[in-house]
């Protein structure tokens, strides 16, 4: 009860001993609204991003000569200034972005399940060895350091991948290193650990189904980072030029002065899609918390509470 | 007391052994990239300037051949004195001018921005949780978390465009109007104000929901504390509660979060910096990786790392005066 | 139910922050309006606004030996010679009223204005001219023929070359003069800051300095007065096109340079009647440049194949917006209109798009279309390829892709490669490059353009850098062409030569050329009139180059 105040405000308190808590979890999602709404959204984009090149087949980006044409009933978004059809663009963008986004969320997780794992139970000296690798990558200035690696690096959705990983990884780890540490100090793990279980299964049979909630939190979490840092840097001009994406849209969007020109159909899209993973990710999480967290769950009469029976 | 210290100098120590690896690290960084700063100004000008000059370019800026080690050793000597050598993209200039130049904008954007943020963010997030279900804390966390998922610089421009261009609410870049002398006159710090508001408000509206978010979830858990149980026994009035018991000790991570955030604000809001040509650091690093200007990159980063080192620490002694429970640990 | 005190307080702060926000815009608001009206008051006062896209922040910094050189110091502040117009082909006597060349072409000698004084009100002599020269080769060097500049009295200088270098004429006289009298007493000249300049250019006078805007006002001393009709000139900095762009579509400045997207419907449509563009052809020739040291680039009639797929009118559309001009076989840009060898342009073959001759020839080169359309190469690897060009140029970028698109129809594959231009260049340097868009010279004299493309003296082996030449194609018959030309005297002699290139040229091919690059400008002539036009073209719009002083003396303000 006493660490509550110390961790980050969206961890939820101690998680319930170490039965399986998995059933009632999922369980507790897919009750949730939030969540349900989150999901349905994702499971859209990903149901998109999978069939592009059925709904779209050809290449979105094939240069024609149609510049510019507002949203009508043969090109529902309307063209860019090269001809290209803005929905087609659009959708068969999520494939890239997506794709970056989930591999740089689980990636930069499972490096902090490492890290936070490996702290937990070799504690002293390996503990603060990594806490400090972690610190110091904290310090240094994210998106410079993006941009830097980025720009220099041979181009490519790997390099996106790596840069991106490189300077999220500090993040998560940090979070499951803390909550892996407070598993650590219960008694259910000492018990193992006298009993002579072996590191490995301690690790990943004792403490890290208890993070589950956290762990999911932090992917989501990281996921939301590599779609909206991919974004950014693609916005800059240092992604993967060659690839289609809604960070690249953006990019020629603005190479081609769409807001200049009044064709807001070019720039408003990808925006619009990937403020929409975001958000959809982001209820997902904060399910995740509700369902948790038990207090954190929406007050269906909010009118009687103990307070007002104080006056 | 004397834990206190010690907790102190322990963190300090730590700290300093960050900040080395963190220089080490911000030195070898800019010395990864292929080409290097003349070949790249001699790409800029598309060729127009004489091959014959580049030596003697190179030679100006000082732009350095020595092994890796010997530039490392000269490197650890500036920063202990203080020097950060010649900007090569601002030459002559030395790059602690360049930044001190730039760097007061970059914080009262930031700043200003990250003040709004937090202190509103916390307050919507307190009013959320006193008010479980009410009309803030339903409809304001997933607007403001909607508001805050779209792209940085995408909800930059559409504000520029929309409140600027269109409607002409907002002037349209920089800092102050230009022309305008800097002076401490109403005048002045209106225009400066005026040009302050577009940006710091796309920063506010991108981050505002996170710490109402968090300051919600905190506080709801902390409500649920024993002491907030026996305060309410004893009679205390609610709003009482609210501030004095379950905010002071909600505020903790808030705090924290803060400080962290305060350090950062020093590496600029490079997107903010570029669509609205906003003088501070971010835009001029941009500018200074495209232009391989070693100097001023590290001197950027070296400023960076060490404001968020010095947040941080100054964060961690706050936090043992506000919570003694961490000294002992 | 009254509301706890701490939270009324609450709400009570944030409504208060909220309305102090809105009052500072409400009060600050009526001070920045004038920026962006039109005014039809008084345009005598008016000063000439340019924004200047690719510096975020100014230093007072007006020193012309400065790595980057700050806004209208080569233009307003110091003045040249001569002045060479591209878009005419002209040159007007600027600070020079004469110059002769020797016969056996070792030396010039030029005859300096009367009357010409330094803003500080001393005037201009012989030794100025000397100085500026020995200081030029000394900090930043160059200028390899140069032997030395000798003053002769007050009024005459003599350049004396250790070879005949027909192109020096040019060159000597297009740099800007500075005056001894200041810059010998300067310590460290390379460095110094220059604040308050002196020159003879027509606005010297510092105003107003601040990091993202300065102004400059008219030069007490000009020799011109006649033509100092604008009241001055102040330079906005912004942070990249974007920024650059907004400021004009908007109408905050007079004349801009940087590249707008599909120009007339962002810019010219939104005041018809006062704004105006014109691109003249007079930029450097964009090349596609082909690494002639790997096969199959090493054989000419690839290169003309692969030439003959890019459809150059798609590229100029598309890739530039239609304000290019394709390139012909000359290879020469519209910057050498003059020059041009009426012969070969008309019976141009190779840089013409024809899908079927380029199949043809490279089916009878060696490279057969496989079963899947695609070509393979004689060592049976596929045809594939890279076409480097750095991502910030967004423009080229688009021409990459095209070329790529259009490749595809004669079953090559080229990938578009687009790190930062520092990779790319480095690359180029080394001749590790497969193939890559690049920029030409495009100095008055087109003696450069040939030597960079086909002259073996810039042929550096792969591995050793170099800054010109990156293709590495040297040609013998090119060579002892060159020669001729830069022993011509005068420029009849030099023409005849220049055909002679341009028809080897047309037989080697050594480069892929693509488009003449235009040179941006626009502008509203709201509160200025007498800009050079299509119709007009005593100097080219742009804002940076030799040309800019006669705009500065053109210019008036709208009655």
């Amino acid at each position: 009860m006493t660490t509550a105040i110390l961790k980050q405000p969206t961890e939820p308190v101690e998680p319930t001993a170490a039965r399986k808590p998995n059933r009632s979890f999922v369980h507790g999602l897919i009750t949730n609204k939030k969540a349900l709404v989150g999901m349905i959204v994702m499971l859209v984009f990903i149901a998109l991003a999978l069939l592009a090149p059925v709904l779209f087949p050809g290449d979105p980006s094939r240069i024609t000569a149609m510049a510019s044409l507002e949203p009508s009933p043969e090109h529902w978004l309307g063209t860019t200034a090269k001809g290209q059809d803005v929905l087609a663009l659009t959708v068969h963008a999520s494939r890239s972005s997506l794709f970056v986004g989930l591999t740089v969320g689980f990636a930069s997780t499972f490096i902090g399940i490492l890290v936070g794992l490996a702290s937990a139970y070799f504690g002293k000296f390996i503990d603060e060895a990594l806490s400090l690798v972690t610190n110091v990558f904290l310090l240094l200035p994210g998106l410079p350091l993006l941009v830097i690696l980025a720009a220099f690096l041979p181009p490519g959705l790997g390099t996106v991948i790596l840069v991106l990983v490189v300077t999220g990884w500090a993040g998560s780890a940090r979070v499951l290193r803390s909550q892996a540490l407070s598993i650590r100090s219960k008694d259910f793990v000492a018990a193992a650990v006298v009993s002579g279980e072996r590191a490995g299964r301690i690790m990943f049979r004792e403490i890290l189904p208890n993070m589950a909630s956290i762990v999911m939190s932090t992917l989501l979490a990281c996921v939301i980072y590599g779609i909206g840092a991919q974004a950014g840097l693609e916005f800059l001009g240092l992604g993967d030029v060659s690839t289609v994406s809604w960070g690249n849209n953006l990019f020629w969007a603005g190479n081609e002065g769409a807001l200049l020109t009044g064709s807001w159909w070019v720039f408003v899209p990808s925006g619009v899609c990937i403020a929409l993973v975001a958000f959809a990710l982001a209820l997902i999480n904060y399910a995740v918390d509700e369902v948790t967290n038990p207090r954190l769950r929406k007050i269906k009469t909010p009118k009687i509470t103990e307070r007002s029976a104080a006056k | 007391m004397e834990e206190t210290v010690r907790f102190i100098l322990r963190r300090l120590g730590f700290y300093l052994i960050a900040f080395w690896a963190s220089i080490t690290l911000n030195f070898l960084l800019p010395r990864f990239m292929p080409g290097d700063p003349v070949s790249r100004m001699f790409a800029r000008t598309q060729g127009k300037m004489q091959p014959e000059q580049i030596d003697a370019l190179r030679k100006l800026l000082g732009v350095d051949d020595r092994p890796l080690w010997e530039q490392y050793i000269d490197y650890l000597h500036n920063i202990v004195t203080g020097n950060m050598g010649i900007s090569i993209s601002r030459f002559p200039a030395p790059v602690t001018e360049v930044i001190a130049a730039q760097i007061g904008w970059t914080l009262l954007l930031g700043g200003t921005a990250l003040v709004i943020a937090a202190v509103v963010g916390n307050l919507l997030g307190i009013l959320a949780a006193w008010r479980r279900g009410g009309a803030i804390d339903s409809a304001l966390p997933p607007v403001l978390i909607f508001i805050g998922s779209f792209p940085y610089f995408w909800l930059a421009m559409g504000a520029l465009y929309l409140f600027g261009v269109i409607l002409g609410w907002s002037p349209l870049r920089h800092a102050f109007t230009d022309g305008l002398e800097p002076a401490f006159t109403w005048e002045f710090i209106g225009d400066v104000g005026a040009h302050l508001v577009l940006p710091a408000l796309t920063i506010v509206l991108v981050s505002i929901g996170g710490w109402m978010l968090g300051m919600r979830n905190t506080m709801i858990a902390t409500n649920s504390e024993d002491y907030i149980t026996m305060a309410e026994a004893k009679g205390l009035r609610p709003g009482r509660i609210m501030f004095r018991y379950a905010a002071r000790n909600a505020m903790l991570p808030s705090v924290t979060s803060f400080g962290m955030s305060l350090g950062f604000v020093v590496g600029g809001a490079m997107l903010t910096e570029v669509v609205f040509a906003y003088p501070g650091v971010g835009y001029q690093l941009l500018n200074a990786v495209q232009g391989l200007d070693y100097p001023l990159m590290q001197g950027l980063f070296l400023t960076i790392t060490a404001a968020v080192l010095l947040a941080n620490f100054l964060v961690d002694i706050l936090y043992v005066r506000l919570d003694p429970r961490v000294r002992s640990n | 139910m009254t509301q706890p005190r701490y939270l009324r307080s609450a709400r009570i702060t944030a409504a208060g922050l909220a309305v102090g926000a809105l009052l500072l815009t409400g009060c600050a608001a009526t001070v920045n309006k004038s920026g962006t009206s039109s005014s039809t008051s008084d345009n005598t006062n008016a000063m000439l606004t340019i924004p200047r896209e690719d510096m975020s922040t100014f230093d007072r910094n007006f020193n012309p030996f400065a790595p980057a050189v700050n806004p209208m110091v080569n233009q307003a502040i110091y003045e040249p010679l001569l002045v060479f117009n591209p878009a005419k082909g002209d040159t007007t006597p600027w600070l020079a009223t004469e110059w002769k060349t020797a016969a056996d072409g070792k030396s010039i000698t030029f005859t300096l204005r009367d009357g010409v004084k330094w803003s500080d009100g001393k005037p201009l002599v012989a030794d100025d001219v000397a100085y500026t020269f020995e200081l030029q080769k000394k900090l930043k060097g160059g200028y390899e023929y140069l032997v030395g500049a000798t003053a002769e009295g007050t009024n005459k200088v003599t350049f004396t070359f250790n070879k005949p270098w027909s192109p020096a004429l040019y060159e000597v006289g297009q740099l800007p003069i500075l005056p001894k009298h200041i810059w010998s007493a300067i310590a460290d000249p390379a460095k110094d800051a220059n604040a308050t300049p002196v020159g003879t250019g027509p606005y010297t006078e510092v105003d107003s300095f601040q990091a993202q805007s300065y102004a400059l006002k008219k030069n007490p001393n000009y020799w011109q007065p006649e033509k100092q009709k604008i009241a001055g000139i102040k330079m906005l900095a912004m942070s990249g096109n974007d920024a650059a762009n907004l400021a004009s579509v908007n109408g905050d400045v007079d004349w801009s340079t940087q590249f707008i997207p599909n120009i007339e419907k962002t810019f010219i449509s939104k005041d018809k009647e006062h704004r105006h563009y014109w691109f003249p052809p007079t930029g450097a020739m964009i090349n596609w440049q082909l690494n002639t040291t790997k096969a199959p680039f090493n054989d000419p009639k690839v290169r003309k194949a692969l030439s003959m797929a890019v459809d150059r009118d798609q590229v100029t559309k598309i890739g530039m917006s239609g304000y290019a001009q394709p390139a012909d076989c000359t290879g020469l840009s519209g910057n050498y209109e003059k020059w041009k060898n009426p012969a070969v342009k008309d019976n141009c073959s190779w840089t013409k798009l024809n899908v079927d001759e380029a199949n043809k020839v490279l089916d009878e080169a060696g490279y057969p279309k496989g079963a899947d359309g695609k070509r393979t190469l004689k060592d049976g690897m596929p045809f594939e390829f890279k076409i480097s060009v750095g991502a910030s140029s967004s423009d080229w970028l688009s021409v990459a892709n095209v070329i790529s698109q259009n490749l595809q129809a004669v079953g090559v594959t080229a990938k578009v490669d687009s790190p930062d231009w520092a990779s790319v260049v480095a690359g180029y340097e080394q001749g590790t490059f497969d193939s890559g868009i690049v920029w030409s010279a495009n100095d008055p004299s087109p003696f450069k353009y040939f030597n960079n493309a086909m002259g073996s003296a810039t042929v550096k082996p792969v591995g050793t850098k170099t800054f010109d030449n990156y293709h590495r194609f040297g040609d013998p018959k090119a060579d002892a062409l060159l020669q001729d030309f830069v022993a011509a005297g005068d420029e009849a002699k030099q023409k005849d030569v220049a055909y002679k290139l341009q028809e080897e040229y047309n037989d080697a091919a050594p480069l892929v050329p693509l488009f003449s690059g235009p040179e941006w400008g626009d502008y509203t002539d709201v509160h200025f009139t007498g800009w050079p036009s299509q119709d007009n073209p005593y100097a080219t719009l742009s804002d940076r180059s030799p040309t800019t002083v006669l705009i500065l003396t053109t210019l008036e303000p709208r009655k």
